[in-house]
């Protein structure tokens, strides 16, 4: 390996590095990101190295996450710039044969949106990707994340290069103020401030760290970053040790996250390697490396003062907040903490420019933010949209609207402590003041979108109960109000909601924002807060009428057979596990007797209705489904 | 330099315009103005911890309010706090309501939140053990005491305080500092064996490092016990010293020695009590509920651990007591003599149980009962009419377990068995009791042998110190100006001590009186031609009455001291020391004077 320390000697090697990679007249790129391989991404990647059987011609790329996980396992073909979905093992000789050799493309498993019946082919046409504008997750369908090559051949460790090299780190530095970059981890704190607040703290070393304690349920942004293109973390991590004069770094990544690690730990020898990472890294005279320090599982160490503590070795908890991190971080030593996706931005905006960053996005919040959209949205995946853009474009155009035609019921943003926002949120624009404004936040960047047939008591109930599990217990607030608000919940949603919980529950969420210790605590009570806003009558409906609107709250539905479509064909019988489903004598249908549920055995497990074939199971409130039964039953015998 | 820096902000505190130094807390600046704020997890000596929120107040800056823990929040320049608005007592309200939801039995929330009017919860209740987990014990211990004895186990509403790995915390020094803080009296400090102490007294509950010596001590100052005194084991600490408004603390005191001149010397040095754990066969120290007689009296004293209530180790009242005469006296494996007092003494002790646990079984197991002196005897008379059991018969072994196939075992396992022979009744018996005070003997003083090196005085051959005479010369020594006094020269009971002290001060004021000493008659003389300066003479005197003059290189006999025993004379290899009127010519002479004759 040569020694890199000019910026023609970097360039040129990664000139070397685009002429070995452009050598591969073809390339196959499957995407090897977690959710792909749990659909067979594993078995295809064998199947291909098997076929390819070490093809001089073709490079075959296991790259990180493509985002588009509803239809994985994914494949690339370029230069045909195909894109195959749902590919299987028994596909990959056709694809070798006749994308390929005879540059064909395989009609079939081309992608097909529900519904409208055209076929894409390209990954520009795809509405999924045709609204997104990607930047941290550019690379990551085309580098081999395990290949520092790769990602030097895109112009990799250039803006490592730039800064430590040509720009002084007051230079770097108001750079990244002048881009107005803000922490993509949640808060949306100014990364410029607190790098130069981190800067000018007294100390003799100042630690730089990134924080990959992703935990919210259903995101993983931060571990696609991690898993698709881990130098760019790396390169952003150096540069801001540049800027802040940084003495050594550290990656706390939660042990959850074994193959990010394995990539980012992979990575991190390479760079060493490289020189990027060690002793008078680019013989700038700065020496820099990171550590990789796992975390315990967690939530609340992904809160910085907690994640110091544990990283010390110590119990995960927050501390008062009149020590700034800044200033007294790790070991009380100046400490500079963002998250992998704002390490990420950094090279592009050394090598773009502060001018460049902030053409992206809004003027609060420039830049691009990755989601993970999930939820009962037809393309599920990881997404990377330009602040500013509307929820709706995110759900409907991006996200192809609600699974099965259904109706948009709410999407929660930021997490288990962002808020819930209804239709009439639709049209905000993401960034983070708004978000925050409507009484939801940006947070790392989950969003989860329900449906009619969500109920968002329950959804909040859920999210409170998964910050219960995961609230330090430190300070009274958080430990106790959220408890006391997940009580209030369980009995609102088993049908003994009294009217007066619903000012309970806005006052203990008004104490438990205001007063507790951390951010964890701070913005708790916001799914219960912003779903009593948006969804107040979801609420009365659960207390005054005791019914659950989205039909979720087991307490609150019944289960009752239509008599005019059942065709007493019996299976629903045949699941019951309780034996509720009986035979009405006398009542005869084509296949045999209509089928009755008698509603005080039934223990409303859903069996039934799944089974049904005709659909003829329905899910009501109790009330309607009694009368149903009195109506077409009782009465009749 | 300090002053120099100090930067001072501006800010009103409910509306109370008022100046602060840069780093100070709202709490601190309110509480120079006397206004209260409440706080549950708070404590001066200990880092800001925020924790109960309780003391959350409005803090107003550039028009915008947030809520903000007075404890842990520093003041800056131009804020308006509110401490008692209609929105802070709102908010304080519903985190009490919490708080009672979870702590209702606990006295200090229950007062507090009275205090604001909240004596219920519309919450589900659920109560505690009694730990707040205002962390106070927890930081305690590793801020202050630096033993990091106590840590939180788990988290959220799982969330306790315990030992690391909830085992038995090694690092403990059982100071008692976490029982100190809790507000709550939940953390209790129990005695458990096989661990570093603080207290070394622990075994019969602890005192404060700083303490005054004993009741009625004088000087009435109180000192540090540096086996006890954290900062002296730990460095760390050092509370006091901050409290102590006029700096009174030293810690580097030492111990420092004062010479003085005197004419005559009172020895009464004292004695020790015997080790009964050197009998083994009474349990002492195998079990909890046997104890000296020593212990009792400090367990009955109103001062004592207990304030005086006669409890077992347990906490709860004994029912029967049997009191074991003649421990370590009387007795050829370990002292031969009579102790003297133990017979009254435990007379004494039996009283004082009757007074205390009136319904009490009382034994007094003796050899025999010694009772001479004024009134000692109708004393004895008085417990025998007071229903103490007196048995003729030396105790001889204490066990958990009955031993003699004859005993009914009682019903409570924790009975003690005293085995004995009832020697009125010809019969062996065994007593099944709650608490077993051992009548421990008297000893010569730990360092007696040292004192009688020092002041070259004899000691008999129990080692307690010897009189001249021991009917003619009851406190003079065989060294002029010393005397002894007490039972450094034997076992003794009080009014015998003061008698006997009594005689030995006037003894040495007569001679202090006389303002000069008789000398005897043929004392040494030392012929400083002759004399090699060998020091033989300075070993073999018993009265430390010859010095060598360094500047002459003879020796020196004091007049005062010496004794005219002969030893150096005949111990003098180069026959320069004679006794005066005592030659060998003069001895010839006298001798021929008597043959003649």
């Amino acid at each position: 390996m040569p020694k890199l320390g000019t910026i023609e000697q970097v360039k040129r090697f990664q000139e070397k590095c685009k002429t070995a990679l452009d050598k591969f007249p073809l390339v196959v790129s499957l995407c090897h990101g977690t959710a792909c391989c749990a659909i067979g991404a594993k078995e295809l990647a064998a199947a291909f190295e098997e076929a390819l059987n070490g093809e001089k011609s073709v490079k075959f790329i296991k790259s990180g996450c493509h985002g588009f996980c509803e239809v994985g396992p994914l494949v690339v073909v370029r230069p045909l710039d195909v894109v195959y979905q749902r590919v299987k093992p028994s596909d990959v000789p056709e694809i070798v044969e006749r994308s390929l050799k005879k540059g064909e493309v395989i009609d079939r498993l081309l992608y097909r949106p529900r519904g409208n019946g055209k076929v894409y082919a390209k990954e520009e046409e795809i509405p999924f990707y045709a609204k997104q504008s990607k930047v941290v997750l550019a690379l990551n369908s085309r580098i081999d994340p395990y290949s520092i090559d790769d990602y030097m051949a895109y112009g990799g460790y250039g803006a490592l290069a730039k800064a430590l090299l040509e720009m002084t780190p007051d230079e770097v530095l108001q750079e990244i103020v002048d881009a107005r970059l803000r922490g993509r981890g949640g808060g949306g704190f100014d990364a410029g401030r607190k790098w130069k607040g981190c800067r000018s703290a007294p100390g003799e070393r100042r630690h730089i760290i990134c924080n990959a304690d992703e935990g919210d349920p259903g995101a993983f942004m931060d571990e696609s970053i991690l898993e698709g293109n881990p130098h760019s973390v790396i390169e952003g991590m150096v540069i801001g040790a540049w800027a802040i004069g940084g003495t050594d770094g550290f990656i706390y990544v939660r042990n959850e996250y074994p193959r990010a690690l394995r990539a980012f730990s992979n990575a991190l020898k390479q760079a060493r390697e490289y020189g990027f990472l060690g002793e008078n890294i680019l013989s700038s005279g700065m020496d820099f490396d990171i550590k990789v320090s796992r975390g315990g599982g967690a939530f609340v160490c992904g809160e910085s003062s907690a994640l110091f503590r544990s990283l010390e070795g110590d119990v995960g908890e927050p501390r008062a907040k009149y020590i700034h991190s800044v200033e007294r971080g790790y070991h009380d030593e100046p400490t500079n903490l963002n998250n992998v996706e704002t390490w990420a931005n950094v090279p592009h905006i050394i090598n773009r420019g502060a001018k460049w960053f902030r053409s992206l996005g809004t003027e609060d919040s420039p830049g691009t933010k990755v989601f993970s959209l999930v939820g009962k949205v037809e393309n599920t995946g990881l997404i990377e949209v330009p602040m500013g853009i509307t929820l709706k474009e995110v759900i409907f155009e991006i996200g192809g609207g609600i699974k099965e035609g259904r109706d948009f019921k709410a999407v929660q943003t930021g997490g288990p402590s962002g808020g819930m926002l209804s239709q009439s949120q639709l049209d905000l624009p993401v960034d983070f003041d708004v978000l925050t404004e409507a009484g939801s936040m940006m947070g790392s960047g989950g969003m989860i979108v329900m449906d009619e047939g969500t109920c968002v008591v329950d959804v909040a109930k859920y999210f409170t109960d998964f910050l219960i599990e995961e609230s330090c217990g430190k300070c009274l607030p958080c430990r106790e109000g959220l408890m006391h608000m997940s009580r209030i919940l369980h009995r609102i949603t088993e049908g003994q909601g009294e009217p007066k919980d619903m000012e309970s529950l806005k006052r203990l969420g008004d104490a438990v924002a205001v007063a507790s210790l951390c951010g964890l605590g701070t913005s708790a009570p916001n799914p219960v807060l912003s779903s009593i806003k948006y969804f107040e009558d979801e609420y009365l409906a659960h207390i005054n009428e005791r019914r659950c609107p989205g039909r979720v709250c087991r307490a609150l539905i019944s289960y009752h057979i239509d008599p005019d479509t059942c065709t007493g064909c019996g299976t629903c019988e045949k699941v019951c596990p309780v034996e509720a489903i009986q035979p009405v004598a006398g009542e005869e249908r084509e296949e045999g007797l209509l089928r009755i549920i008698d509603l005080a055995v039934c223990d409303k497990c859903d069996a039934c209705r799944e089974v049904c074939p005709e659909e003829a199971i329905l899910v009501e409130s109790p009330a309607i489904a009694l009368e149903h039964y009195r109506e077409n039953v009782t009465e009749k015998r | 330099m300090e002053e120099t820096n100090e930067k001072l902000v501006k800010l009103t505190i409910d509306g109370i315009e008022t100046e602060a130094r840069k780093g100070e807390t709202i709490l601190q600046v309110a509480e120079r103005l006397h206004i209260d704020i409440p706080t549950l997890c708070h404590y001066r000596f200990v880092k800001p911890y925020g924790a109960c929120r309780i003391c959350s107040v409005e803090v107003t800056i550039r028009g915008k309010s947030r809520f903000v823990p007075a404890c842990s929040y520093q003041v800056r320049d131009g804020i308006e706090v509110q401490t008692r608005s209609e929105e802070v007592i709102q908010h304080r309200k519903m985190l009490l309501e919490l708080m009672m939801a979870r702590h209702s039995q606990v006295e200090v929330v229950r007062k507090l939140a009275h205090e604001y009017g909240v004596d219920t919860t519309r919450f589900e209740e659920m109560p505690s053990e009694g730990c707040i987990l205002c962390g106070l014990c927890v930081r305690v211990c590793s801020e202050v005491v630096g033993a990091n004895a106590l840590t939180f186990v788990k988290r959220g509403t799982d969330r306790y305080v315990s030992t690391p790995f909830e085992g038995k915390a090694d690092t403990c020094i059982a100071c008692g500092a976490c029982a100190y803080v809790c507000p709550t009296n939940y953390i209790k400090v129990e005695d458990i064996r096989d661990r570093k102490y603080v207290f070394s007294e622990l075994s019969l509950g602890p005192t404060t490092p700083i303490h005054i010596p004993f009741a009625a001590a004088i000087p009435g100052i109180p000192v540090i016990d540096s086996h006890a005194c954290i900062h002296m084991q730990t460095g760390e600490c050092g509370i006091c010293s901050k409290v102590c408004e006029p700096d009174a603390i030293n810690y580097e005191m030492q111990d420092t020695f004062e010479e003085v001149d005197v004419g005559s010397i009172i020895l009464a040095t004292g004695y020790k009590t015997f080790d009964p754990a050197r009998a083994e066969q009474y349990g002492y120290g195998r079990f909890d509920n046997v104890i000296t007689s020593l212990e009792f009296e400090h367990l009955s004293h109103a001062s004592g651990p207990t304030g005086g209530a006669f409890v077992k180790a347990d906490g709860s009242e004994p029912k029967s007591v049997a009191i074991l005469h003649c421990i370590g006296s009387r007795d050829k494996n370990y002292n031969e003599y009579c102790s003297r007092v133990c017979c009254m003494y435990s007379l004494k002790i039996a009283h004082l149980i009757r007074e205390k646990v009136p319904d009490a079984d009382i034994y007094e197991l003796y050899i025999d009962m010694r009772c001479p002196g004024s009134g000692y005897e109708e004393f004895y008379n008085r417990l025998l009419e007071e229903g103490v059991h007196f048995i003729r018969g030396k105790g001889v072994e204490v066990s958990q377990m009955p031993t003699l196939a004859t005993t009914t075992p009682a019903a409570s396992n924790s009975k003690l068995y005293v085995k004995c022979e009832d020697t009125l009744l010809g019969m062996p018996r065994e007593l099944p009791v709650d608490m077993v005070i051992l009548s421990v003997g008297l000893e010569p003083a730990e360092d007696a042998e040292e004192v009688a090196r020092i002041f070259k005085i004899n000691a008999k051959g129990d080692g307690f110190f010897m009189e001249r005479h021991p009917k003619l010369a009851p406190v003079d020594t065989l060294s002029d100006g010393i005397f002894i006094a007490g039972c450094a020269q034997g076992p003794k009971d009080i009014p015998d001590s003061v008698a006997q002290g009594a005689a030995a001060a006037a003894a040495a004021v007569s001679l202090i009186d006389a303002g000069e000493v008789a000398l005897e008659p043929i004392t040494s003389v030392v012929d400083e031609d002759v004399c090699t300066g060998c020091k033989t003479c300075l070993v073999v005197c018993p009265y430390g009455a010859i010095t060598r003059d360094e500047e002459k290189g003879v020796a020196v006999i004091n007049d005062a001291l010496c004794k005219a025993c002969g030893c150096c004379v005949a111990a003098c290899p180069s026959g320069a020391i004679s006794q005066r009127g005592f030659d060998d010519t003069q001895i010839e002479a006298e001798l021929a004077a008597l043959l003649m004759s």
